[in-house]
């Protein structure tokens, strides 16, 4: 009796969970600790040009001579910290305006919705590309541009929670307390409503990381020489042709297993809410 | 005496969770005469509805019939090939579940659902369906069903759409019916007809009957026997008038505590000197809606409540009560009209500065777990009005919270806890504690025990009364539970679709009702005494019909159209609210004039 039964999909889901914190962990880890533990500067040429994967050189080198296993293990200080920053400020801004959206329905929110409606029906890549652009290439303003994007979501998903907040009982018991309307709305509303925008967030991290490199890889991300996987995908592409696969292939790879880590462990949460 | 129609051995159902198992049934036995009516009662989560379910061989996803037997005519049931006990499951034994509306296909007529769920266990043609399916809908006292058979599930009342399941569970002529909680969510007027159609149809087919119900009206007016379930096992099994004058075990004593009591005293009436506390004048409430109707949800109310007393506000769901109860704390402006509190216009206060005067003016809630914040403590939650209105240190208030738990009767070790972890009558109390914690003049009650479980609704009743006594708050008691009023309340304000059509003394109201809303509401009131069942009188008094929609009102007494003393005067005239002799006020021009007198 005292067997543990579970629902094989429910195990498949446990296990897609625990591997998916396995990813973002490592990510993280790496995101810190990932330069000290490279066994090569991921910025100085060892001297060894075009080497396919040995003993010496695990992933290789590249056409002028960087080691790819330290530079793919230095990326995560880049691309990690920039879609999380990211995240982080879109989903700050995003639960407020939200919030705010949700809880005094009006013009302000009929105004903030329709600005999310516009920021959104624009191709995400594209208007990246173009603010980037506008405001200079750099990591300040690429975390900036992510936000600015992926916002409009956040505000989405806290507005829904809350419009269904607002209307329980608890928000109506405030009030007859005597309650002001901005207690009820930060203290009692806000702490209710921000389940699925935290979410969420794993996700979002995930598609920050995506664009980051896609973005470096037109060349309106990150410079170069800066550790990043879409930075090296795009230098090794040339070499493809020639039979290197392994300045752009490892990288890529580095890029799938970690948003799909991100979506992974979104995705468990997203379950165990419901 | 020949073996009976159902007899369930030792019954047990489980359900296997992370850890263990959890045994929702527990080795329940009882037995079914045919022609009987039995009821279940006992808690939410007592397994009255897993058992039944079991009895007809179905399990909840997850669940397992763990042992026992259901001998149904001497053939066990549980151990039926599927496909047999599928067509004992239609023909011989039919179930009517709650929400009804969910329980009918949304797409299909409701016709040709009762001709499907009768051919599918008869012989029959598709226009025999049809005609069999009328007739059913016409036995169930639905009118006009030559036209209904072809209306869809959501054209239906609530009301209509159980009828509509009865008559589809009785269409193959079973001899058992299962009902599990069949009336719950009709008002009182067409609960009363629709059981009274029940009870009518299975005494001409003599089937039996078993009701699951948290509502002791219905076993005392319908049952012949009570079968207490708690934690799974048949803890008493007693004849209804038995079990009503001398329930043997603890939690049936407790369900029945509010029978078992002394009523309130009756009031002095010398509060005539007395300023009343509250005092409503001409209040009004109207909506506007998309497109421009108007929906009246409250007219001309007119009340005092004085300090230390309670009102009770009676009516069917949508006659108001909550309206009212709402404006009174200016959580709704009224359109029209005011209320004074101490004489005092609290409209013309301004809102921001209305809110510090809210300590004085608290509100109690239906659903506690949906008026206490969910993410906060049971201690945060009662500091958060004490934050508000008072300047307490921090240990003043941690001694004033410990008072209010003392005096709800919540332990204090349960501070810390969510309310998750409570049960809903622990969580109601939370809910008094806080709206009394700052020592209110006046509180709203809005249906505090409709949905609690049947032991809990008879404790808050208890504690409200005795807080009530410790105090002296005035009540506004808002329900459709006139067994819970009549023990409360020193008066009473009967609503209907907008209006106060009677206001009296409780005596007045409960003993010798005048108004025909008020004689027909008491008398759909399914009152928890099996001396006086409603099926035993030679005239069941009721309305006919359903309420009107609170759009577009007529001009005359808005009764006029369900009213069975109506005469054509009544559909033109304006009704007004009128003083009798005995001080009672009513709206109706014939009782008034006394055109009319019972």
């Amino acid at each position: 009796m005292t067997a543990r039964q579970e629902h094989p999909a429910a195990a498949q889901r446990n296990i897609l969970l625990w591997v998916g914190l396995a990813i973002v962990a490592t990510s993280l880890l790496l995101a810190v600790f990932g330069e000290v533990l490279s066994p090569y500067s991921p910025v100085m040429p060892t001297g060894n040009i075009s080497t396919p994967p040995s003993a010496q050189h695990w992933f290789g080198t590249d056409a002028t001579g960087l080691d790819i296993f330290s530079r793919v293990i230095s990326a995560p200080r880049t691309d990690v910290t920039i879609a999380l920053a990211a995240a982080g400020l879109s989903l700050v801004a995003g639960s407020l305006i939200g919030l705010v959206a949700g809880f005094y329905r009006g013009s302000l929110s009929e105004l903030i919705m329709r600005v999310s409606d516009v920021i959104q029906s624009f191709p995400v890549f594209i208007l990246a590309m173009i603010l980037v652009a506008l405001s200079g290439r750099s990591t300040f303003n690429l975390v900036l541009a992510l936000a600015f994007l992926y916002t409009p979501i956040f505000i989405r998903l806290t507005r829904a929670e809350v419009l269904s907040q607002r209307s329980r009982t608890y928000v109506q018991s405030a009030r007859a307390i005597g309650a002001s309307e901005l207690r009820i709305s930060f203290r009692h509303v806000l702490p209710n409503s921000l389940a699925p925008a935290l979410i969420q967030a794993s996700v979002v991290i995930g598609w920050g990381i995506l664009l980051t490199a896609g973005l470096s890889f037109i060349g309106a991300g990150v410079r170069p020489p800066t550790p990043e996987w879409g930075l090296m995908i795009s230098k090794g592409a040339n070499s493809i042709i020639l039979g290197e696969w392994w300045p752009s292939v490892f990288p890529g790879l580095a890029i799938s297993l970690t948003v799909f880590g991100f979506a992974a462990v979104g995705n468990a949460l997203e379950r165990a809410y419901r | 005496m020949s073996a009976p129609l159902l007899d369930v051995r030792d019954l047990v159902v489980t359900f296997p969770t992370r850890r263990s198992e959890v045994t929702v049934v527990d080795r329940l036995s009882f037995s079914l005469e045919s022609g009987e009516i039995a009821g279940i009662v006992g808690e939410s989560g007592a397994g009255k509805s897993t058992a039944v379910l079991a009895m007809l061989g179905l399990v909840r996803h997850g669940g397992r019939i763990a042992g026992g037997e259901v001998l149904f005519d001497g053939r066990d049931l549980l151990s039926l090939p599927r496909e047999e006990l599928r067509h004992v499951r239609g023909s011989q034994i039919a179930m009517i579940t709650q929400n009804p509306r969910q329980s009918l296909h949304p797409m299909l007529k409701i016709g040709r659902q009762i001709s499907t769920a009768y051919r599918s266990h008869n012989q029959a043609t598709r226009p025999e369906g049809m005609r069999k399916a009328v007739s059913m809908l016409e036995m169930v006292g639905i009118n006009d069903a030559e036209r209904r058979v072809t209306a869809f599930p959501h054209e239906l009342s609530g009301g209509m759409a159980q009828r509509t399941l009865i008559a589809m569970a009785l269409s193959s002529g079973p001899r058992l019916l299962v009902a599990d909680e069949p009336t719950s969510g009709l008002d009182v007027t067409i609960q009363a007809q629709v059981l009274d159609e029940m009870w009518d149809t299975v005494q001409e087919t003599g089937s039996a009957v078993l009701i699951v119900t948290q509502d002791l009206g219905i076993i005392a007016n319908y049952c012949d026997r009570v079968l207490v379930v708690e934690k799974g096992r048949n803890i008493e099994d007693a004849p209804t008038r038995k079990f009503f004058r001398a329930p043997e075990q603890d939690y049936s004593r407790r369900i029945l505590s509010l029978q078992r009591q002394e009523k309130l005293p009756e009031p002095e009436e010398s509060h005539g000197s007395e300023q009343p506390l509250i005092s409503v004048q001409g209040l009004g409430k109207e909506y506007i809606l998309e497109g421009g109707e108007v929906l009246t949800a409250v007219s001309g109310a007119d009340f005092e409540i004085y300090r230390g007393r309670t009102l009770g506000v009676v009516g069917e769901s949508g006659s108001g009560k909550t309206t009212v109860g709402m404006t009174l704390l200016r959580l709704t402006e009224p359109t029209t009209g005011g209320v004074l509190v101490d004489a005092e216009p609290i409209g013309e206060i301004p809102l921001s500065a209305f809110r510090n005067y809210r300590s004085r003016l608290q509100v109690v809630f239906q659903d506690p777990f949906d008026a206490l914040n969910p993410r906060w403590s049971v201690h945060r939650l009662l500091r958060e009005p004490l934050d508000l209105h008072t300047k307490l240190t921090a240990a003043d208030k941690r001694e004033r919270i410990g008072e209010i738990m003392d005096m709800i009767g919540l332990p204090r070790t349960l501070g810390a806890v969510t309310t998750r972890q409570l049960s809903a009558g622990q969580q109601q109390r939370v809910s008094i504690g806080r709206a009394l914690i700052t020592d209110p003049d006046f509180v709203v009650l809005d249906e505090p025990t409709s949905a609690l479980p049947p032991a809990a609704r008879a404790e808050i009743i208890t504690l409200l009364a005795e807080l009530q006594r410790k105090l002296g708050i005035a009540y506004l008691y808002i329900s459709h539970d006139l067994t819970t009023v009549e023990y409360l309340c020193h008066d009473v304000a009967v609503m209907y679709l907008s209006q106060i059509v009677e206001h009296g003394t409780r005596s007045q109201v409960f003993e010798d009702p005048q108004h025909p809303y008020s004689r027909a509401l008491l008398a759909s009131h399914l009152f928890q005494d099996p001396d006086q069942r409603r099926i035993d009188r030679e005239i069941r008094e009721t309305l006919t019909g359903e309420i009107p929609s609170p759009v577009d009102l007529p001009t005359g007494c808005y009764l006029a159209s369900r009213c069975p003393e109506a005469v054509p005067e009544c559909r033109e005239r304006p009704q007004t609210l009128e003083t009798l002799p005995d001080g009672r006020k009513i709206r109706c021009w014939r009782i008034t004039e006394g055109d009319l007198v019972w």
